[in-house]
């Protein structure tokens, strides 16, 4: 993962995390805050409902002191109070008090409990209400909900009862108000909120009993769940119907029970809070959230874009910088002002190059002068040893012009024989060195390996077993299929007849010369591998350095030619040794020449000179 | 066997003798001599009404009223007076053959439509033909009418003496013609009566007027003018306000009538109200269920509370005064039996679930309570039992309360009607003349108790106190050929005058 995409990342989770806890705390707290304002409506209105219930049961109250107090209910009272009193004149008595005093529910009572009279359910009269007997005083009882049986069924009503006593003889006047949906109309409803009461005759729920202040309630039936936990509950339940599947329908409903007098659930008042505004504020927070993650997400790319020009175009630059410092371009340099870590990093960059470069050339320059010191040395053992037998032979003709002619003779031909050995001598070195510096560019063409590995040792077949010299075994492992490589055939064959020369070199009390060829990572690999005395480490570090060897005879040019051979060939050479045991030379080869490095080895073989000393990978493994 | 009834102008002869010493005695405490002239005006509580006896349907409630307005318009060819006495009116003389299944009576002579046409004994016989139950049938003969029985009749007198066989003509666009006191205004059409409130929009006014031409001589009354579809407070209100003089009373308001001193008639129980089991619904086929009902209902309280004592307890389905013996049948409340039967029953008959549902068959609020009050107690045996309104026709009923107007004087008829209606079979169909034979055949349909009476109840009627003469029957006749209409002014030393007086 690139440092811009890593940085967009962290720059995205941020922001969106940030947007996240912040909206989600707006949320939350709104929530709350609703949800207490909620609380405080829904507690305004439960009170605001107590009070109408109050003041419904106090007028109630005031109706039935009216009716207590009026003549015709004392002569009521007087003439049920008789003996043998005919109760059935009074029958319909109840629902004349009913309309008189604007009451829904009206029964006369006589001091045995039986009931004499009834607006509500005249049907009924003749049965035992003994209840009403049960209560010494009832103005001191305040009013209360009672189930009124109806003849269809049931009805819920606000219930107070007075008495009149005549002869000790109690005449009750138990009345009453429907608990419909009249008392909801009076309520003030804040916006957002309604009530609803439920009537609780039925054994069951029954939708029909669930009335709102306009009949306009709909399903009824969503109610039945928390109607019944109400009731099973007798304690306020709150809960949320989701009407429509959209969260903005929803209602939050607290449901408080209304008890009769022994405690009985007879009612619910359900108070609805539409949460309709809350999912809306909900919902524009979490739109705002979404649209700052998104201009978040917008501000990520522009900002990432932005910040890795400016941090990861540098760290870029140093890379290509630093690439290029391994391919060689040792000056680079980066260009890159600021006085940040980046800033900084480049600056120590520059100052690394500046420095490998300077070293470089001093390395170099070190080098040359090793390399001439060395070219001088070798030049000066080279030529030294043919001097000194010139040096000889001229000193023996100038004493042998003190000896006789014959003898004089004889010497100034062998002297002259000797002369002309030691100047073709010393013409050999010369074109060893003449050969060195004309190192001609590789002209490449498809050359299959194992072939040229088997021309070369064939040069060499007359000398393993040669008479008087101890024995060379000789073993190819060639491998079958190996690729073709793009390479010059005539410096390819030159540098493994090298590579054998040297290796029977190495192996003067005869041995065993392995060649070996595979294929590996794409490259086809060649190995030379001798049975000779082997090669120190310090050896091994300096074998392809121009004019250094360890043989007696040698001119230490052999393995530098391969070196370049095989440098120019985009190719590597190691060497491997073990002392006492052999050395190994492995070589490298690319299967495909680029032509932009074929050309370049060509330009630069070309621009160095015949005399200049070419670099190859070298790798030791001894 | 023949009876030669006394004929009208004899006995009016008679009885003239006797008013004038009557009225003579009378004037002598200043009492006021008959007038003529006057409108009276009525009022029913019936909704509608009909003046065709061949539309009427037996045991319906509106069947009193149309009787009443029929009797101003048509006779009958004999009648029963106070002491049960059969009287000739268009008839003046009856025989029949000794097994009753033949009889003959001779049609009065003189006799004439209102439009001046003669009563002929072809007319009886048509109007008759179209009344008469299945058996019976009636042909011409000169001037007499035979009747002839498929099986043996001597109820045939009761049978003609009340109810529906009135003697008209049908004319060709479809009235009819009859011969007695009164005409019906053909050419006023019922109007919309000059009554405020509710009732005004259904109430409609007929003008009857009185009958020059009638045999028995013109009425006092000028005209009488009907009003029906009036409420019960209302027709109260209007009696007690002057606009009207003689006014149906709804049982609920008859005590509220005696309490405001206004005179009150009251005829013999003649409305029967009764439960009946749907024989369709499978809880009609659960005698321990019907019988706990019969068991779990209070009748007495039914009457003296919820109908304030005027009406009565019934046990029978003909009432006392019509079948002798009614008072034999007489079940009381008894809750325990009715909660034991009830308990060997499954809960789910007639339980809360699946109560019976109980369809009153006539509106009205005395309907409506009688049907609660059956649900009350039938709740207190631990029986459900749901009033369902006329209108649920949608809704199959397990029971029904119907009411059941008596009209006819014959008690074989009155059973037979009766039991055809409450879907009672009969097995000694022929043989109910036999009182013995109709108590038995009564007593088996009560103790199936697929019909439970509950309550009869009697017409009542408030009078005016300038109507004076008014005479009406236990069975529910007005006479109101009889009655006149004191001036105004003249009333505070008019004593109140019932069952007396008669047309010159």
């Amino acid at each position: 993962m690139s440092f811009r995409t890593k940085l967009f990342w962290v720059f995205l989770l941020t922001v969106l995390v940030t947007v996240s806890v912040v909206g989600y705390s707006v949320t939350y707290y709104s929530r709350a805050a609703f949800e207490e304002i909620d609380r405080e409506r829904t507690e305004a209105l439960v009170s605001q409902f107590q009070k109408e219930y109050v003041q419904r049961g106090e007028e109630i109250g005031r109706q039935l002191d009216n009716i207590i107090n009026s003549e015709l209910t004392l002569r009521t009272a007087i003439e049920l109070a008789k003996p043998n009193a005919d109760q059935s004149i009074f029958f319909r008595d109840a629902t004349g008090i009913a309309q008189d005093h604007g009451l829904d529910f009206v029964e006369l009572v006589d001091y045995q409990g039986t009931l004499i009279s009834s607006a509500q359910y005249p049907a009924r009269v003749g049965y035992k209400e003994d209840w009403v007997t049960q209560v010494a005083d009832w103005h001191e009882v305040a009013p209360f909900l009672r189930r009124e049986e109806m003849p269809d069924g049931s009805d819920l009503s606000l219930t107070a009862v007075r008495a009149i006593s005549v002869e000790k003889k109690n005449l009750y006047i138990v009345g009453g108000k429907r608990m419909d949906r009249k008392l909801l109309a009076s309520l003030v409803l804040p916006a957002g909120m309604r009530a609803l009461l439920y009537r609780n005759l039925d054994q069951n729920f029954s939708p029909a009993q669930l009335i709102d202040a306009t009949d306009t309630l709909q399903n009824p039936e969503r109610f039945e769940t928390l109607i019944n936990q109400v009731r099973k509950q007798t304690q306020p339940v709150v809960k949320t119907v989701d009407w429509t599947g959209d969260a903005v329908d929803a209602e939050t409903f607290h449901s408080i029970p209304l008890l009769g007098r022994n405690g009985e659930t007879l009612g619910t008042l359900l108070v609805g809070s539409s949460r309709r505004e809350l999912v809306l504020l909900t919902r524009k927070i979490v739109w705002i959230a979404a649209g700052v993650g998104v201009a978040a997400l917008l501000i990520a790319l522009i900002l990432t874009s932005w910040i890795s020009r400016r941090i990861t175009r540098p760290l870029e630059d140093l890379a290509e910088g630093a690439r290029d410092v391994a391919s060689g371009r040792w000056d680079r340099h980066i260009d890159l002002r600021g006085r940040d870590e980046v800033g900084q990093l480049a600056g120590a960059f520059n100052e690394m190059t500046h420095t490998l470069a300077a070293q470089k050339e001093r390395l170099v320059q070190a080098e040359r002068v090793a390399a001439w010191r060395e070219l001088a040395r070798r030049l000066a053992h080279e030529l030294r040893n043919p001097l000194f037998p010139l040096q000889i032979t001229v000193e023996n003709l100038q004493r042998a012009r003190q000896l006789g002619p014959d003898q004089f003779q004889e010497v100034f031909n062998e002297s002259t024989a000797t002369l002309k050995a030691e100047l073709a001598n010393l013409n050999a070195i010369v074109g060893r060195f003449s050969d060195f510096s004309k190192m001609p560019a590789p002209q490449f063409t498809r050359v299959r390996v194992n072939e040229a590995l088997r021309d070369a040792m064939r040069l060499f077949e007359p000398q393993f077993n040669a008479v008087g010299k101890p024995p060379v075994t000789t073993e190819l492992i060639l491998a079958d299929g190996l690729p073709d490589v793009d390479a010059d055939p005539d410096l390819l064959h030159k540098a493994f007849q090298n590579l054998i020369l040297n290796a029977l070199d190495a192996m003067p009390a005869g041995g065993a010369l392995t060649l070996r060829t595979s294929e590996r990572d794409g490259k086809v690999r060649i190995e030379v591998t001798d049975t000779g005395k082997g090669l120190t480490p310090e050896e091994c570090s300096r074998l392809f350095t121009p004019y250094y060897t360890t043989k007696q005879l040698g001119t230490g040019l052999g393995l530098a030619i391969v070196q370049s051979i095989v440098s120019d060939h985009q190719g590597t050479i190691s060497v491997s040794s073990e002392e006492g045991r052999g050395t190994t030379f492995r070589i490298e080869l690319p299967q495909k020449q680029t032509n932009t490095l074929a050309r370049l080895q060509t330009e630069e073989t070309k621009a160095n000179g015949e005399a200049a000393v070419k670099t190859a990978p070298v790798a030791s493994e001894g | 066997m023949r009876f030669i009834a006394l004929r009208w102008p004899a006995v009016n002869k008679r009885i003239s003798a006797l008013l004038s010493i009557f009225i003579f005695a009378t004037a002598a405490f200043g009492s006021v001599k008959p007038r003529y002239g006057g409108a009276l005006r009525v009022e029913f509580l019936a909704q509608t009404i009909s003046m065709d006896p061949r539309a009427w349907k037996a045991g319906s409630r509106e069947l009193g009223t149309n009787e009443r307005l029929a009797a101003l318009v048509f006779e009958r060819l004999v009648l029963v007076d106070n002491y049960g006495r059969f009287v000739p009116q268009l008839a003046t003389e009856w025989s029949h053959d000794g097994a009753s299944r033949r009889w003959q009576f001779t049609l009065r002579a003189g006799v004439k439509f209102s439009d001046g046409s003669a009563l002929t004994a072809a007319d009886a016989a048509a109007a008759l033909a179209s009344l008469l139950p299945e058996g019976v049938q009636v042909s011409a003969s000169g001037g007499s009418l035979i009747f002839q029985c498929a099986e043996p009749r001597p109820d045939l007198l009761e049978l003609l003496a009340s109810g529906r066989f009135f003697v008209f003509r049908a004319q060709a666009d479809g009235s009819l013609l009859g011969t007695g006191p009164f005409t019906l205004d053909a050419a006023a059409k019922p109007e919309k009566a000059a009554a405020d409130g509710p009732s005004a929009a259904t109430a409609a006014v007929f003008h009857f007027t009185a009958n020059e031409n009638c045999w028995a001589g013109r009425p006092f009354l000028d005209k009488i003018e009907v009003a029906y579809g009036i409420p019960p407070l209302r027709a109260l209100f209007d009696l007690q306000t002057g606009r009207a003089e003689l006014v149906e009373l709804a049982p609920e308001v008859v005590r509220r009538a005696n309490q405001s001193n206004v005179r009150v008639w009251t005829s013999s129980p003649l409305t029967l109200y009764a439960l009946r089991f749907d024989e369709g619904q499978p809880q009609a086929a659960n005698e321990q269920l019907r019988e706990a009902l019969a068991y779990s209902v209070d009748r007495s309280t039914m009457a003296s509370v919820l109908l304030q004592k005027q009406a009565e307890p019934a046990g029978a389905l003909l009432p006392q005064w019509l079948s002798g013996y009614a008072f034999l049948f007489h079940e009381e409340m008894d809750l325990e039996r009715a909660k034991q039967l009830r308990g060997v029953l499954p809960a789910n008959v007639a339980g809360g679930t699946s109560p019976l549902r109980l369809q009153t068959e006539m509106t009205g609020d005395l309907a409506h309570l009688l049907a609660e009050r059956v649900a009350v107690n039938a709740r207190q045996a631990g029986i459900a039992v749901l009033p369902i309104g006329k209108t649920s026709a949608t809704e199959k009923a397990d029971l029904h309360l119907f009411a059941w107007r008596i009209s006819s004087l014959s008690p074989e008829e009155e059973l037979r009607m009766m039991a055809k209606a409450a879907h009672a079979e009969l097995s000694a169909e022929g043989k109910l003349s036999d009182p013995e034979r109709r108590y038995a055949e009564e007593k088996k349909i009560l103790e199936e108790r697929k019909v439970m009476p509950l309550v009869a109840v009697p017409d009542y009627a408030g009078l005016a106190a300038n109507m004076r003469d008014w005479q009406a029957s236990a069975w529910g006749e007005w006479r109101l050929a009889d009655v006149w209409l004191e001036p105004a002014g003249a009333q505070k030393n008019a004593a109140p005058a019932v069952g007396s007086g008669a047309r010159p």
